[in-house]
């Protein structure tokens, strides 16, 4: 027999090697995929651990309960807590000392309503509370106009604050804060703090359907869906990995029926009513208080105006449903999304 | 004036009758990239009819040189060359040559162990024609598609090889009874 | 010495081994019809409940805001009935595909359809 030739000896190398990648492939499977659910912020938290310990990830896991179930009563909206204490001292016209959380906190949403035109603004608990929103189970009669009318000429703004040192005080006694609009992605973004402190650098955060997700799912990208806004399917798919978020608004979220109309959650601040043209908003970026305060803004700017604004928030990725169930893109979102199902798409340049 | 003595290759009646036989692999190649196939990357693979019987008559190393020819030279006839049909017809080649070479050194253990006559055209026929689609789709899977869902074919490859295998097999056994009379 | 045969017996081996491996192929590649997919139902923080969804039967989940109701009917699974106000979770309709989602959030129930290969590591919605 004539000896194998190199050529022979080369094939035969790489044929195993081929059949070997495609067998271990399938390692990288949910074996090391980490999966627990909580309950807080009032909803459902579902926290993925890629390739973690388990004492790890259960120690982990416990941090960050603690840590949102601290920040859920401290920042909220009409409950007793933290919040309450600061807007019971403004309504007074008095100052109150922060500590650098807080301080840390409220400074990053006067920024962020300012670049969104004042669109996203926390300053508004009033107007949220005249509609019933400051309540587990909000219910109608909707205001009455003139009621609207009196708190928008107050004009309750986040540039109303002023902050010296570590010290609050308003200008303006109507600024009632309520940060509900950026509150989860704050949650999301100190509790990925938590698992990147104990050196957990691949999970997502997924609270009530927003997530940020850092790493990847092993040698892959994470992948995640967009969920129709309407239906049970996937409206669009999509990879991310390294550090990002990914947060929809929707005008179906939270709202009540009265007298065959429905009024929902987020109240547009410059008509006092809620935004009425989109049915949901979907932000792509790193930090996830951003892209939370950005979701909101952009579905209050609407078809219209939400490029202008997104733009001023520095966000590129973003994606629009009105109404009539028509998809409008930026063009960096058109690359990273598939669409799934056939929908009438605009993808709109800056 | 410096002229250079011509070079004179030497060339065997074997070396024309592989070179024959590579140019009848490439010409069956070239007629069916012209067919329609239903299901993409399924050609019945009649040239490999060639490559077995090369394989038979000549062994390993020139079925090697047989099918690796046809696939450099009908891609570039084609003109396909360096293109991703390239890149699958080249996998597939190799991953069915790799096969072949180990079944067909496989042949005396086989025969040791009572199976006569070893391993005969249409059982490696129906090897190389899976080892074939195996590595085309496993490279589709790696280098083009990158996605699961091209695995959802592979029951219907696998089926279409080892019945165009068979086909083949038994093709080749049939010419090779012409070629060999005395075996 | 024998006339030459067209196939050897190691031939009929490796073709014999071939036809077996095909009908795994199907089965693993096209799926399992009688399996079917399984909707995981999650409710609060509790263990995760898998349900099977060939079985045409309704389950009275528990939450935290009352029973809701789930349908379970030929391998779809949906909300039939919820204590929650809005009743999105119903309006959601039925979950079928890997990935599908429905949850009523004020009760804490969620239901996603999980499937052999899950599509999604994450929904967002």
């Amino acid at each position: 027999m004539r000896k194998p030739s190199p050529l022979a000896i080369i094939l035969i190398i790489c044929l195993i090697t081929g059949l070997i990648s495609a067998c271990s492939r399938s390692d990288n499977r949910t074996e090391k995929l980490h999966q627990s659910q909580l309950l807080a912020l009032g909803t459902l938290i579902d926290i993925s651990l890629w390739d973690v310990e388990d004492t790890l990830a259960s120690q982990a896991i416990h941090d960050i309960d603690t840590r949102l179930h601290e920040l859920h009563h401290d920042w909220h909206s009409w409950q007793a807590g933290r919040l309450h204490d600061i807007n019971t001292a403004l309504a007074q016209g008095q100052a109150i000392e922060l500590d650098d959380v807080e301080l840390a906190l409220l400074q990053q949403a006067q920024q962020l309503a300012a670049q969104s035109q004042q669109l996203f603004n926390p300053a508004i608990g009033r107007l949220i509370s005249l509609w019933g929103f400051h309540s587990d189970n909000p219910e109608g009669p909707p205001p009455e106009a003139h009621a609207i009318q009196k708190l928008l000429t107050q004009q309750p703004r986040m540039s109303d604050l002023i902050f010296s040192n570590h010290t609050l005080r308003s200008n303006n006694n109507t600024v009632q804060l309520d940060v509900g609009a950026f509150a989860k992605g704050y949650a999301i973004d100190q509790a990925i703090a938590i698992l990147q402190n104990q050196g957990i650098n691949n999970a997502i955060v997924n609270a009530g359907g927003d997530l940020r997700a850092i790493g990847r799912h092993g040698q892959r990208p994470w992948r995640i869906g967009i969920r129709h806004p309407q239906q049970a399917g996937i409206i669009a798919a999509l990879e991310i990995q390294g550090n990002e978020s990914v947060f929809t608004s929707g005008n179906y979220e939270r709202f009540y029926q009265y007298k065959g109309q429905r009024y929902h959650h987020i109240i547009d601040p410059r008509s006092g009513y809620p935004g009425s043209n989109t049915l949901s908003v979907t932000v792509i970026h790193a930090n996830a208080a951003t892209a939370d305060a950005a979701a909101t803004a952009l579905l209050i700017a609407g078809p219209q105006h939400w490029r202008d604004i997104a733009r001023q928030m520095g966000i590129d990725q973003a994606m629009l449903i009105d109404q009539q169930l028509t998809v409008y893109m930026t063009p960096a979102m058109a690359q990273r999304v598939q669409l799934k199902q056939n929908l009438k798409s605009i993808i709109e340049e800056t | 004036m410096n002229t250079s003595k011509p070079l004179h290759l030497r060339t065997s009646r074997d070396d024309h009758r592989i070179a024959a036989l590579a140019a009848l692999a490439i010409a069956i190649h070239l007629i069916e990239a012209a067919l329609p196939s239903p299901i993409p990357g399924v050609k019945p693979g009649l040239a490999n009819v060639i490559t077995l019987v090369v394989l038979f008559m000549y062994g390993w190393r020139d079925a090697a040189w047989v099918s690796l020819l046809r696939v450099f030279a009908g891609s570039l006839l084609v003109g396909s060359f360096l293109t991703p049909t390239f890149v699958l017809s080249l996998a597939g080649a190799c991953s069915s040559l790799a096969i072949l070479g180990l079944a067909w050194h496989m042949n005396p253990l086989l025969q040791r162990l009572g199976l006569k006559q070893g391993l005969g055209p249409v059982g490696l026929s129906v090897l190389g024609a899976c080892a074939h689609m195996t590595g085309q789709i496993i490279t589709a899977r790696l280098l083009i598609i990158p996605h699961d869902g091209l695995f959802h074919l592979l029951p219907l490859l696998i089926t279409a090889a080892v019945l165009f295998g068979i086909v083949s097999g038994i093709i080749t056994q049939l010419i090779l009874i012409q070629l060999r009379p005395n075996q | 010495m024998n006339k030459t045969s067209i196939v050897t017996r190691a031939d009929i081996i490796i073709i014999s081994i071939a036809i077996l491996i095909l009908p795994w192929l199907y089965l693993h590649f096209w799926g399992d019809g009688s399996q079917g997919e399984i909707a995981r139902i999650q409710v609060a923080n509790q263990t995760p409940r898998l349900i099977p969804l060939h079985r045409s039967q309704r389950y009275p989940i528990d939450g935290p805001l009352g029973t809701s109701i789930i349908e379970v009917q030929n391998g779809r699974i949906r909300f039939i009935e919820s204590p929650c106000r809005n009743k999105l979770c119903i309006h959601s309709g039925w979950l079928q595909r890997d990935a599908e989602f429905a949850a009523c959030l004020p009760n804490l129930i969620s239901i996603t359809i999980a499937g052999r290969n899950p599509r999604f590591d994450s929904i967002n919605f």
